[in-house]
């Protein structure tokens, strides 16, 4: 079994780093990739004071919802592309070819997007929890749920992109029209608990939904965007 | 065992964890009340700040409606059995709006700790019956509970 | 032991099956619900409480429950695809998502018009209903991704796996009223022994829900026979349908 061992070799965790750092080193090359969805995730919030009015009260009141569905949206926009390149370049192809399992791959290249277009958004949302005259004592609690919630949507959202791989024109707002139904419990919980912390009501509740979610997410979702890229792939 | 099959068994012992991690976390959330309303006794522990908007659900109690004299203001008090909470709205009640009706209301408390709301829902029960057939249980006293669950647990209003 | 399920491999046999089963089912179908009707609109009494009102029920609750049960043979029948590749189960996939996008449509509908007499509103964000209007998206989305792939083999798979993605939700609706407080009310009969429901009310409810699942399994028979006709339009055997004009 030697031939057969041999591309297994670096195991699980070898192969989860080196997709890893591959697709970081490809991202850092093309910055507009993950600095589009963060400015987007701030222009869409500005809009909202502009639109609605800038009084605190209302503001604060719509604040949690609107930063997530901003972030909703960001990370739907930013996930689009998630397997052009691979399927056009040819590298999807040599994934599903190869010894190593494909949920693997799949999480490898999620935890990357994540990296790159889910933390950026948790990391300027105090910023913007200000600007919305959010209380500072529901920012730890926006930051958290963003942290669950963001790596649930694009675990979600990635069977979407997987789905729509192979449409061409429009396969992006269908890709949006599949997943969104699908991750309305994420916002629920996302905003209801950060509601309920500027309410200093519990929020235990909220957020142990969002991890029951994430761990789902987490344990189903990758082994549903393989089989998508089974079919794109073999449809290509 | 081949490194192939060892690999597999390992994705599925790790899918498996994640599912039971799933499931925990679902089971503490339910202990925790996320609810589309509060009972009165959440109210009376104090868990909703004054002021904010939230909703209410309970019994109108027997006996505790007031219309007012003009205009549409209808004063109860709505409970679950263990507390009560005076609830004034203003507004067109819908149909099934009576004394021992389970409802749901939106609105938030004053400082008095009056619930002052801004919508009224009737919340019906599962159980339908003739009215001959539901005066024949209610004389047996038998009738089934006329709302159903309330912070958990079931009430029966006899 | 299982030779004989070889033969819904043959479209032709499927095809005469479909055909000769259609009208049994419309019929069916047309005497449980003229019969349910007459007995729910006329004869069972008015409620307690509710008064006329509640008569709604013997529309709402069979879609209600057709919208989840087709979503189940739906994904089911998308997970044997999946499998075993087995052409019939797409098809009967394919001819069920507007049917059960129907049946959601009208449990939504009727929902709202027995809402604003009795509770008060039309529409409530509450775990049953938002969780239903997410089925009806669902359903929605899965005819949008099976027309906006060209290559029939590629739409077909990748709505299969979108199809079997959605059954999280069918837990959801079904437990949405015990799980949460919702306005909703729970199951009227969850438990047959013992329902909720005086029989006057209930027999003509139960032969609306037989008579929805007829409903659906008469159309079912039709759009799976358009099915077949549609992916085999080239073969002989439609040829020799056509030509004696049996279509």
């Amino acid at each position: 079994m030697t031939t057969d061992s041999q591309p297994l070799s670096i195991g699980l965790f070898g192969l989860f780093r080196s997709l890893l750092s591959r697709e970081l080193s490809v991202a850092i090359r093309s910055p507009g990739q993950w600095l589009n969805p963060i400015l987007f995730f701030i222009i869409v919030i500005t809009l909202f004071p502009l639109g609605v009015g800038p009084g605190p009260n209302t503001l604060s009141i719509i604040a949690p919802g609107i930063i997530w569905v901003s972030a909703l949206l960001s990370v739907m926009l930013s996930l689009q592309s998630l397997f052009y390149d691979d399927l056009h370049n040819g590298s999807l192809e040599q994934f599903v070819l190869s010894a190593q399992p494909l949920s693997v791959v799949v999480l490898a290249k999620v935890f990357a997007w994540w990296l790159l277009g889910g933390l950026p958004l948790l990391l300027v949302s105090p910023l913007l929890a200000i600007l919305m005259h959010l209380p500072d004592s529901a920012i730890p609690v926006l930051m958290l749920s963003l942290l669950l919630g963001t790596l649930t949507l694009i675990l979600v959202g990635a069977i979407g992109a997987a789905l729509t791989a192979t449409v061409g024109n429009g396969g992006g707002i269908l890709m949006s029209l599949l997943v969104l139904p699908l991750t309305v419990p994420v916002l629920i919980f996302g905003s209801g608990a950060v509601q309920a912390a500027a309410m200093q009501m519990p929020v235990g509740g909220h957020l142990s939904l969002l991890v029951a979610l994430l761990a789902l997410a987490l344990s189903l979702a990758p082994l549903a965007t393989a089989a998508a890229l089974r079919v794109a792939v073999s449809a290509g | 065992m081949t490194p192939k099959r060892k690999q597999r068994l390992l994705l599925v012992a790790a899918m498996l964890v994640g599912v039971s991690v799933a499931v925990i976390f679902l089971l503490k959330a339910f202990n925790s009340n996320i609810m589309l309303f509060q009972s009165p006794s959440d109210i009376i522990a104090g868990k909703v700040k004054e002021g904010s908007r939230f909703r209410i659900g309970g019994m109108v109690v027997e006996g505790s409606v007031e219309r007012g004299d003009t205009g549409l203001t209808t004063q109860f008090q709505l409970t679950d059995t263990a507390n009560k909470v005076p609830v004034i709205y203003e507004g067109i009640l819908p149909d099934l709006f009576s004394e021992g009706q389970g409802i749901v209301a939106m609105g938030s408390l004053d400082s008095s700790g009056l619930f002052v709301a801004t919508e009224v829902l009737a919340k019906h029960d599962e159980n339908y019956m003739p009215p001959e057939v539901a005066d024949a249980l209610k004389k047996a006293g038998k009738m089934p509970g006329t709302a159903a669950n309330y912070g958990g647990s079931t009430v029966v209003n006899p | 032991m299982f030779k004989w399920i070889h033969l819904f491999g043959s479209s032709p046999f499927v095809y005469r099956a479909a055909s000769w089963l259609a009208p049994v089912f419309g019929f069916g179908a047309a005497v449980c619900i003229l019969v349910g009707l007459y007995l729910g609109l006329v004869v069972a009494p008015a409620d307690y409480e509710q008064g006329d009102s509640y008569r709604i029920i013997f529309v709402h609750v069979p879609s209600a429950w057709m919208s989840m049960f087709v979503y189940m043979v739906m994904a089911t029948s998308s997970a044997v695809f999946l499998i075993w590749r087995m052409k019939l189960a797409d098809i009967v996939a394919w001819a069920s998502a507007p049917i059960g996008a129907s049946f959601t449509l009208i449990a939504l509908v009727s929902g709202a018009f027995w809402g604003k007499p009795m509770w008060g509103t039309y529409w409530i964000w509450d775990a049953r209903l938002t969780s239903e209007l997410l089925l009806l998206f669902i359903y929605l989305g899965y005819m949008a991704l099976r027309s906006s792939i060209e290559q029939p083999q590629t739409a077909a798979r990748a709505a299969a796996i979108l199809a079997v993605v959605g059954v999280v939700n069918i837990p959801i609706i079904h437990f949405s009223v015990e799980w949460w407080n919702t306005l909703h009310q729970p199951a009227t009969i969850s438990k047959l022994d013992k329902p909720s429901m005086h029989i006057s009310m209930l027999r003509p409810l139960l032969l609306m829900v037989a008579g929805f699942q007829l409903l659906y399994f008469h159309q079912l028979m039709v759009r799976v026979k358009t099915g077949i006709l549609q992916r085999e339009g080239r073969t002989a055997w439609v040829a020799e349908l056509v030509a004696n004009n049996r279509v």
